[in-house]
């Protein structure tokens, strides 16, 4: 079939005027893939070196240095520099009374003789005898029942919100969206175990981020794939179609989207982290990065075909094959108004006429805006079969 | 309608303005995290030998009160063989030393006598002992006394004709009625009995004094902060009882005093012996019991007004504290992140906000002069509200917060993004621009507020099952969710749909596409 006039030449063309045909459907087995390689590196990452936790999670060593005019905070930093202790994974503060000024240093587990080491260094930094340098052991911070209650409070976030997309949409897409979703954070806590990057509260929170940005994503895909639905009810279009017309439609949102919540998480990380030197955003930035790409990335090739999968076993049989090419352009480029698309011609559209009933069909995909814009006069009811 | 929108933008625009002009002439801005502003520090010692194990429930119960009274995300950990407290926001020691006194041990210790403690020996303080009491507690009956029982909870309550606090079963039903019946002969057992050892006088709520035998439980008898204040019939407290030890604590405790034995005495005739909850020395309720046996849960009734219910409710909540801590000096700590972080996470997500207003405005032309305005609104929005919210609660933003609140531009993007990729559709396939604006900001908001909502039930749950950071971040998701839905609503339909019905628009590239008028 040739392209109509209307349709731009160029590929970003086509992209830029909402004129796509990809079949995404007919390529879910790449989502399929990717999710499969995803699980199965991320788990066996977990299971043979876990995650990296950081000092608020797993507590380390603390030394209370008395501070003075020629020790500071930057004097304590360069103490743990000489020793090769990874000052991103250190906490280094101030902490001052009306008596005495301490620098309060804490840092990840080191063992007992490069302690001793450090022991010794500050108290020659500081210009103190070594005994009045303090040395103990400190907890975490973030404690069992705070994992525990944020667990316990994301189960039932997790459940509520199945519950509301079973509600607004149907069940069949909360299952999709939560394993979008899952699939989604799992990249993300896979990135942290496989290069071993330490996990701190805000990296907690940055995992959080990712889940609650994947959710709301896949559901603005999903309210157009619904919105089309209906708006093909009356033409009996299977599902594949539906959710391959509905991708392409949101494919430029989908790109400006990302493309706006991602600028300012690369900026985050190269400008904040490479350029101003805030190493403590990097690892914070790179793990939003990985997971709000992820996020726009599962909605269209892990959570749709999913649901079309999901779709196409149950309800109206598909009697032909999907829409592709230039009929799925057709489709997207039509289906773009709000309204409702009718079957052509005269309604007496009976089952056994399958042949017919396609070719209407057809029919409908190809010109839907104008028959919608148009208002074409209204068909002599006939008896409802 | 068209006044109607100019109405809603003004007055968006006018409101969001004001209170942002308030907020800065106030002074008022949001609170700064640990991380990033520093704040005031304290150390807590045990006052006698503690097991590492003590200081880890005590790290816990210290954040829990915390949290509790308001000071969000505070970082307290063990270190060495003390407790270190570290308070966001809080600038003056002596406030840091006031909200970290959350040290006292909570005691349970029977009721031995009225007003008078006769010698700490075996002295027998026998007929007179309750002889007298009947007399001075006579008058009691009539005024609210301190006397509460442990008895069922509501029904009974009303039964009870002392005004008396109760504490009891929840589940049973059994009335009080039943408890007369042993009372009766064993009250001469009682009279002849010799005073526990121990025993010391302790003041009341009321000032009034009553002797205590020694402590014979602690607050740990009770699950950590389970007691909660329940008025559905008169105020009254409820509290579980820690499953195995706690329960046995409290029930052998709780036998002596509904026989009346010794330890625990009748102190008022045709009552049952009572059970004293001490804080610092302080007698906080002294309910009589009611049932020999508890299962699981005890709830205490009486004449409470609401703030005596919720602090009895506090006060058991706090009760586990397995030592007894002593607060060291006060310190203020510097930020640990430091100055720079801030500035750098700031100006970088500056400089990304800035790419993406100049990407939207090369992609959208003119009407991406909606989408700045939008956001400059929406900015002013999120830092009001948590300006005021961080100056009502002490809720902080740390670094993680601001780094989040970047990320929230690309979702409150996608409003706008969503909005006019459905406009471009509808002008492609013929509509008018005028035409297409209404329709589409129908269907747009439909996409918009579902899902947003996911995110605000998501940030509802999160802020109030969690602790800790986890809960800053619901609070600040919720809020730059909630104000994206305001500003969607109230700020850019008005504004998107009089820009398509303006003189403005016509003839101009809205959005890069020649737009029919």
């Amino acid at each position: 079939m040739t392209r109509p006039d209307h349709i731009a030449a160029t590929g970003p063309g086509r992209l830029y005027r909402g004129q796509t045909a990809v079949d995404f459907y007919g390529h879910r087995r790449i989502g399929l893939v990717v999710a499969i390689i995803v699980v199965v590196v991320t788990f066996t990452s977990l299971f043979v070196q876990g995650l990296n936790l950081g000092l608020d999670f797993e507590g380390g060593q603390a030394w209370d240095v008395p501070a003075g005019e020629t020790f500071g905070v930057d004097e304590a930093e360069q103490v743990l520099r000489d020793n090769d202790v990874s000052i991103t994974g250190s906490k280094i503060q101030l902490r001052e009374a009306e008596s005495l000024s301490f620098v309060a240093v804490q840092v990840e587990v080191v063992p007992t003789d490069q302690a001793q080491q450090i022991t010794n260094d500050f108290a020659e930094a500081a210009g103190v005898e070594v005994e009045d340098v303090s040395f103990a052991f400190t907890s975490s911070s973030w404690g069992e029942d705070i994992t525990q209650k944020a667990v316990r409070a994301l189960v039932i976030f997790l459940i509520v919100v199945a519950i509301f997309i079973s509600i607004r949409f149907e069940w069949r897409m909360a299952i999709a969206a939560l394993a979008a979703m899952a699939h989604d954070v799992l990249l993300a806590v896979g990135a942290y175990t496989v290069f071993q990057f330490e996990v701190t509260p805000a990296t907690v929170i940055a995992f959080l981020t990712i889940l609650g940005y994947s959710l709301y994503d896949t559901i603005v895909v999903f309210d157009r794939v619904q919105e089309n639905e209906g708006k093909y009810a009356s033409v009996r279009m299977p599902y594949a179609d539906v959710v391959n017309i509905s991708m392409n439609q949101v494919l430029m949102r989908s790109i400006n989207t990302s493309i706006s919540s991602i600028l300012p998480v690369i900026s985050l990380l190269f400008v904040g982290s490479g350029l101003l030197g805030a190493v403590a955003l990097q690892e914070f930035a790179l793990a939003l990065l990985i997971g709000m790409i992820a996020g726009v990335y599962s909605s269209i090739f892990v959570a749709s075909p999913l649901l079309a999968t999901l779709r196409s076993n149950t309800g109206r049989k598909s009697r032909r094959e999907r829409l592709t090419g230039e009929d799925l352009r057709a489709a997207v480029v039509g289906a773009g108004v709000t309204g409702r698309i009718l079957s052509g011609g005269d309604e007496s559209d009976d089952e056994d006429d399958a042949e017919r009933v396609d070719a209407d069909k057809t029919a409908a995909v190809h010109q839907p805006a104008e028959r919608i814009l148009t208002h074409p006069p209204r068909p002599r009811k006939k008896k409802r079969r | 309608m068209k006044r109607r929108l100019w109405l809603s933008l003004l007055a968006t625009i006018i409101t969001v303005i004001a209170i942002f002009a308030a907020n800065l002439a106030t002074g008022t801005t949001p609170l700064l995290g640990l991380d990033l502003q520093g704040g005031a520090s304290v150390i807590l010692e045990p006052a006698e030998d503690a097991s590492g194990e003590d200081l880890t429930v005590v790290r816990d119960l210290i954040r829990d009160e915390l949290e509790r009274s308001g000071i969000a995300e505070p970082n307290v950990r063990v270190q060495g063989d003390t407790i270190v407290v570290e308070l966001p926001g809080v600038k003056d020691q002596q406030a840091a030393l006031e909200a970290v006194d959350v040290s006292g041990i909570v005691e349970l210790r029977p009721v031995v006598n009225f007003s008078e403690c006769s010698g700490d020996g075996a002295a027998a303080t026998p007929l007179d002992g309750v002889s007298v009491d009947p007399a001075p507690v006579d008058p009691a009956p009539v005024d609210p006394a301190p006397v509460d029982t442990l008895g069922v909870p509501t029904p009974e309550s009303g039964e009870v004709p002392v005004p008396d606090d109760t504490v009891g079963r929840r589940s049973l039903r059994t009335p009080p009625d039943t408890i007369p019946v042993p009372d009766v002969p064993l009250l001469p057992d009682e009279l002849g009995i010799p005073l526990t050892p121990g025993a010391e006088l302790l003041p009341t709520r009321d000032g009034q004094v009553l002797c205590v035998g020694p402590a014979q439980g602690t607050g740990e008898v009770f699950e950590r902060q389970s007691a909660t204040v329940d008025n559905s019939l008169g105020f009254q407290v409820n509290v579980e009882l820690r499953s195995g030890e706690g329960e046995a604590t409290w029930n052998a405790l709780a036998t002596q005093c509904f026989n009346g034995t010794p330890t625990c005495p009748r102190t008022i005739p045709g009552s049952n012996g009572q059970l004293a909850i001490v804080l610092d020395g302080v007698i906080q309720s002294a309910p009589s019991v009611n049932q020999p046996v508890f299962d699981g849960a005890v709830s205490i009734t009486g004449n409470f007004t609401q703030s005596e219910a919720e602090d009895l409710a506090n006060i058991l909540n706090r009760g586990a504290f397995p030592v007894e801590m002593v607060a060291q000096e006060a310190q203020t700590i510097s930020p640990a992140a430091g100055q720079e972080s801030l500035r750098a996470s700031v100006i970088a997500g500056l400089i990304g906000v800035a790419l993406v207003l100049i990407f939207l405005l090369a992609y959208y032309r003119w009407i991406a002069l909606v989408i700045l305005s939008g956001l400059t609104i929406w900015a002013l929005t999120v830092f009001s509200v948590a300006a005021f919210v961080s100056s009502a609660t002490n809720y902080s933003l740390s670094l993680a917060g601001v780094t989040g609140i970047i990320v929230a531009v690309g979702v409150t993007v996608d409003s706008y993004v969503v909005f006019f990729e459905r406009m471009k559709d509808e002008i492609r396939n013929g509509r008018t621009l005028k035409n297409a604006a209404p329709r589409s900001f129908k269907m747009t908001w439909r996409t918009i507020w579902s899902a947003d909502l996911v995110s605000v039930i998501g940030a509802a749950i999160l802020f109030s099952l969690s602790v800790g950071s986890v809960r800053g971040f619901a609070l600040f998701l919720g809020i730059t969710t909630l104000c994206d839905l305001f500003v969607c609503y109230f700020f850019t339909r008005p504004a998107v749909i009089l820009l398509a019905r303006s003189k403005f628009m016509a003839g101009r590239k809205a959005f890069g596409l020649e737009v029919a008028s």
